[in-house]
């Protein structure tokens, strides 16, 4: 039976593009769709701006991690800092893989965790804005959760390279991803898009 | 003093908690059911209380004067701060922020972005000063408002830009009262409705029991006394595991330390297969393994269920 993967990644940009689109119209052309239509061809697409200065603010901490604090912009120290002593002795970068069933598809489910510590999950985010709870309807942590059956906490470390804001979710609050893949994979059906999924996304 | 780590947050902790809701619903009587409270009347409502249940309060008009009032010899008969409403004394930071220094304000009298984070930091030391310095219980009341958000309305608390995230940050516990039928309750759970905050077992929806002569209004004395005792427990129970935890990462740490080539992984591994793992100790574990391996490039032989090095699996040896 082939295994098709799954990342919280293609499950996050197609629930935006149905929040853009929501009669689910497929003839409408909207770039949030899309983007979507490219990740699920897994067309290979340059950061923009805000994924730049995603990427940037981990590898800061990163580095303030492992000593280099010269290679911190100085705007950002402060907010470096303070995650970095959040994630201090936690596993970084960490590869998960687990095979789930839902609706007759093996899934391969697969995440990197930015931090993981003592039963904590912690991610980094870069946000220009953030407003309490906006992470509520996130795929990632009821993904990570499923990937890291052991973790009771995950916790979104978000930053605006200059303020702080911890948003933290416990295992028995979340929803699981088994019934969102279950939808997903449903209006693939539908939509007549369930070929192109299984063509870029088989890995055995 | 050194503590051991299981009685750091042991005892009667001074607890940190915010309250919002709509007006009128009773968040200023509510706060007041903490233990012996002083209210901290910014919004002037004390009238809008019922006699039986006002405690003690200052109403002032600007920062100085609470920063004034706030000393330890005038609180020493209380054990609660209760400051009504949040709201009142970010205007009233803002005002004082301004006074500082105009580049704080802008020309219509609100806050620039700079007397934005001036006033968050001020927001964060006056309660490190309450909490730490006061020792007191510290009782935010906000009213709360709605937002739309796709189809979902949101109640969030009323302050103006960014200091309503930076507001959330101190808090041991956050709630939202709201009435569900008859009853008051206040939820410290996160849902679609509002993100509220609940710590070391206070999470869900509590009914706030009705007020009557005869009963006491002692609602959240009652909380912080459970939150205390759950604390305990939680703590207790942690313990263990989080002993389990350190052991089993200082064991890995040590026996993956030790590894150099095929050789000692190959004893390693079965050091590691031997621990007893607690929390997440086991992806960690897995993690760290796996990254050492591969650092050496050694070849995990399934047959053979051992690792081969390098040269070997490449039959150069």
């Amino acid at each position: 039976m082939a295994t098709y993967k799954i990342t919280h990644s293609l499950l996050t940009s197609w629930l935006y593009a149905m929040k853009e689109n929501p009669f689910e119209d497929t003839t409408t052309e909207s770039s949030a769709y899309d983007d979507f239509l490219r990740a699920l061809r897994r067309e290979p697409s340059e950061p923009n701006e805000a994924m730049q200065a995603g990427i940037d603010f981990e590898n800061a901490i990163t580095d303030y991690l492992a000593g280099k604090e010269s290679c911190v912009p100085d705007n950002w120290l402060n907010a470096v800092s303070v995650i970095a002593e959040h994630i201090r002795g936690a596993r970084l970068q960490v590869d998960l893989r687990k095979v789930i069933s839902v609706n007759g598809f093996q899934i391969l489910l697969h995440g990197k965790l930015d931090a993981l510590r003592s039963g904590t999950i912690h991610d980094i985010k870069h946000s220009k804005t953030y407003d309490r709870g906006k992470y509520f309807n996130s795929t990632q942590h009821p993904m990570y959760f499923a990937l890291c059956e052991a973790a009771e906490q995950f916790t979104y470390e978000v930053s605006n390279g200059s303020d702080v804001w911890t948003e933290t979710y416990r295992r028995d609050e979340t929803r699981s991803i088994v019934p969102i893949i279950s939808e997903f994979l449903k209006y693939l059906q539908m939509s007549g898009m369930i070929e192109t999924y299984r063509k870029y996304w088989i890995v055995a | 003093m050194i503590k051991k780590a299981n009685t750091v947050q042991s005892g009667e902790k001074r607890i940190r908690m915010l309250i919002a809701g709509y007006p009128g619903i009773g968040k200023s009587t509510l706060a007041l059911s903490a233990p012996k409270p002083l209210h901290i009347d910014i919004d002037f409502g004390i009238d809008r209380i019922e006699p039986r249940y006002r405690k003690d309060y200052i109403q002032p008009t600007s920062y100085e004067e609470i920063l004034g009032d706030l000393t330890p010899e005038n609180t020493a008969d209380y054990d609660t701060l209760v400051f009504d409403t949040g709201g009142k004394l970010i205007s009233l930071m803002s005002r004082w922020a301004i006074a500082q220094n105009p580049k704080y304000g802008q020309t219509d009298g609100s806050l620039s972005l700079k007397g934005y984070g001036v006033v968050g930091r001020e927001f964060v030391r006056l309660m490190d000063y309450c909490f730490y310095e006061l020792k007191k219980h510290i009782v935010f009341v906000f009213h709360a408002t709605e937002e739309k958000d796709g189809d979902n309305t949101r109640l969030r608390i009323k302050v103006e830009g960014q200091t309503k995230n930076n507001v959330w940050e101190p808090m041991d516990l956050g709630g939202f009262v709201e009435m569900m039928g008859n009853d008051r309750t206040i939820g410290f759970s996160n849902c679609e409705r509002y993100f509220a905050k609940g710590t070391r077992g206070i999470h869900g929806i509590y009914k706030i029991p009705a007020l009557s002569p005869e009963k006491p209004n002692d609602f959240l004395t009652k909380l912080f006394a459970e939150y205390n005792k759950k604390s305990a427990d939680e703590i207790a129970a942690d313990e263990e595991l989080k002993r389990k935890y350190d052991a089993a990462m200082a064991t890995a740490r040590e026996a993956i330390g030790a590894i150099v080539n095929a050789e000692t992984a190959n004893a390693a591994a079965a050091t590691i297969a031997n621990i007893d793992h607690a929390l997440t100790s086991y992806t960690e574990v897995k993690d760290m393994w796996q990254e050492k391996t591969k650092s050496l490039g050694l070849i995990y032989d399934k047959a053979t269920k051992s690792y081969k090095d390098p040269e070997a699996a490449n039959g150069n040896v």
